[in-house]
């Protein structure tokens, strides 16, 4: 009977995912490029075996991981000090709060093209202010050891608004006269933070840095347009590489057995931090 | 005096919600604030608590002016309406929290628990979190939590009214020997003349941020000074009859069933076995009655009062006479 009630949605998540990961599974064990005409031809684990070796891949897996921790560890703390912030009462809040979400209601597109635009040498702000303050020419998008900080840099600037959001809803579930009954035990301020935010507020951390996570693992729109993965490939993230060997080598084969790489290392990175929190306690079993 | 609130008043906007608060409670003595909601009386508790500051007038504790002083210094055990009880945390560590604040060594935190956990006999349940207790029990850590506290004074903001009724007339003992019979003052905030007048030694009565009355429960009942007294304290309240320009008030239970008396219909009879309660119509107005359980309606009602036993008011000011 439980199982009658859920089938809709079973049905949907079959539909809009299943298909498309057996699709992908299907197609990453078959030679499909412009070599075989575009005709699928069973290759055994040929796609598999070349992604092993592939530096590439590897190179591009460190950059994706490299991306999604920093810029969701900043956005985390970012959004965290900002969501305290809104969650006080002082004149003005409600204007500030609209204007904080601002940034992730603009279509990445856009807000890449403008942060393109701040870091252009010579003539974007960065470089502006750099030459009124007599430091040397940044060249930002141009060098490969920083360009990516750019990147998360440009991330940071967009997403930090969704997980405040989030967190904000979470500061918000928290009564007040916990507060108060913290202030009376003889607690100072700052040590509820510790004591009573903090601890009432994982889950909704570990719900922000779940969607986060996921989201920046497959990041792709920022940096096409931001840097186009350059320069010499060092921002390019696994979303950017599967997209490359399909639609610039017509290479459909490995682009699905990319593309499956990398989401089989995020679940398994997803699955192993569940355990690892749920063994100290933070996650508790769903029964 | 070991507290002391002299013309405290308090004000949101222009809305003075507490006006002019007199109040002064002895070693031991437990004072009631009785009211409708929205009367100021939740405001003076947590005025005195240090979770709000006052805009006039002082508030003292052994002496000592306390407005200005951190709630966190001012050593008060208040339960809260909610309980507050921190929801992350077992009650052992619910219980351990303010002590470890406090900065007190671990053996005698862990000492003082596990006394304290005896007394509110809540030992077997020590490793739970709150989800996972009844109203009842929560009500015990809130309590163990505020007498761990080793205060000056006691806060209770309507501890009961979370309970159902038949919890409330069993816990009231044990809050009376848990918390009222210490030497602390207790303030007791309740909307529920019936717990008011079981548990205080004195109650106030306040109204649109003024205490309207103080007494023991006794002088409020034999003698309210205001129509409004006589009609919040006893239940069923006080029937008013008009009189010219005065207002003549009889408690239900003085009205008795005699044959020279006013001649009344029965509207409504509740018999509860000891007592009943009558609702009558009479010339003068609609007239709620008491009486004992053995009482026998007559076919043809007619109701009378001991004159030694009406209260009298001014018409216009609602003021005794």
């Amino acid at each position: 009977m439980n199982v009658l009630l859920a089938l809709p949605a079973l049905l949907l998540i079959a539909l809009v995912f299943g298909w498309p990961m057996a699709r992908y599974t299907w197609l990453s064990f078959h030679a499909d490029s412009v070599l075989t005409g575009l005709v699928p031809i069973p290759n055994g684990g040929a796609n598999w075996v070349r992604l092993l070796s592939d530096a590439r891949f590897w190179q591009d897996s460190l950059q994706t991981a490299r991306f999604a921790v920093m810029s969701v560890s900043l956005e985390l703390l970012l959004a965290l000090a900002i969501a305290l912030l809104l969650d006080q009462r002082w004149r003005g809040r409600g204007a500030v709060r609209a204007l904080t979400l601002l940034p992730w209601a603009l279509p990445t597109t856009m807000m890449a093209l403008g942060w393109r635009w701040i870091f252009n040498t010579p003539y974007g702000p960065l470089e502006q202010l750099a030459a009124a303050l007599g430091l040397p020419s940044l060249n930002l998008l141009a060098d490969p050891n920083f360009a990516w900080m750019a990147t998360v840099a440009a991330d940071v600037w967009k997403t930090t608004p969704f997980i405040t959001l989030i967190l904000l809803a979470g500061l918000q579930t928290i009564p007040a006269d916990l507060y108060e009954a913290f202030r009376l035990e003889g607690g100072k301020p700052w040590q509820s933070l510790r004591s009573i935010t903090l601890p009432l507020l994982t889950p909704y951390i570990l719900l922000s840095l779940l969607f986060r996570l996921a989201q920046a693992f497959g990041v792709f729109d920022l940096i096409q347009i931001l840097t186009g993965g350059g320069p010499a490939s060092s921002t390019e993230s696994l979303a950017l590489y599967a997209y490359l060997n399909a639609m610039r080598f017509l290479d459909f084969g490995y682009s699905a057995t990319v593309m499956l790489g990398g989401f089989l290392m995020l679940t398994v990175i997803i699955v192993l931090a569940a355990i690892a929190l749920r063994s100290i306690g933070v996650l508790r079993p769903v029964k | 005096m070991t507290l002391e609130l002299q013309s405290v008043g308090r004000r949101f906007g222009e809305n003075w919600i507490l006006r002019q608060l007199d109040l002064s409670v002895n070693e031991g003595e437990c004072v009631a604030l009785l009211g409708a909601s929205g009367c100021g009386k939740s405001t003076a508790l947590r005025l005195i608590a240090g979770l709000d500051q006052p805009d006039a007038g002082q508030i003292l504790i052994h002496g000592r002016r306390v407005d200005g002083i951190p709630a966190r210094q001012r050593r008060i055990g208040m339960v809260f309406q909610s309980y507050a009880l921190f929801p992350h945390l077992s009650v052992r560590n619910n219980l351990e929290l303010g002590l470890k604040i406090r900065g007190l060594p671990v053996e005698e935190r862990q000492n003082r628990i596990s006394g304290m956990l005896d007394v509110v006999k809540l030992s077997a349940q020590a490793d739970r979190l709150p989800a996972q207790l009844s109203g009842g029990q929560r009500q015990r850590v809130a309590l163990a939590r505020a007498l761990l506290r080793d205060p000056l004074i006691y806060l209770l903001d309507e501890p009961m009214s979370n309970l159902d009724a038949q919890l409330r007339d069993e816990l009231r003992p044990e809050l009376k020997k848990l918390i009222l019979n210490g030497p602390q003052p207790v303030i007791y905030v309740t909307h529920d003349q019936q717990e008011a007048m079981a548990l205080a030694d004195r109650i106030a009565v306040m109204r649109s941020g003024q205490i309207e009355q103080i007494g023991s429960p006794q002088e409020l009942y034999d003698k309210p000074m205001t129509t409004y007294v006589a009609q919040f304290i006893g239940r069923p309240p006080m029937n008013l009859l008009e009189d010219d320009d005065v207002m003549v008030g009889i408690r239900p239970e003085h009205l008795y069933f005699d044959a020279e008396g006013m001649p009344c219909e029965l509207i409504n009879r509740e018999w509860h076995g000891a007592s009943q309660q009558f609702i009558l119509n009479s010339p003068r107005g609609e007239l709620q009655m008491i009486s004992s359980g053995d009482t026998i309606v007559p076919e043809r009602p007619t109701v009378a009062w001991k004159r030694d036993l009406e209260h009298r008011f001014s018409k216009s000011s609602g003021f005794r006479q």
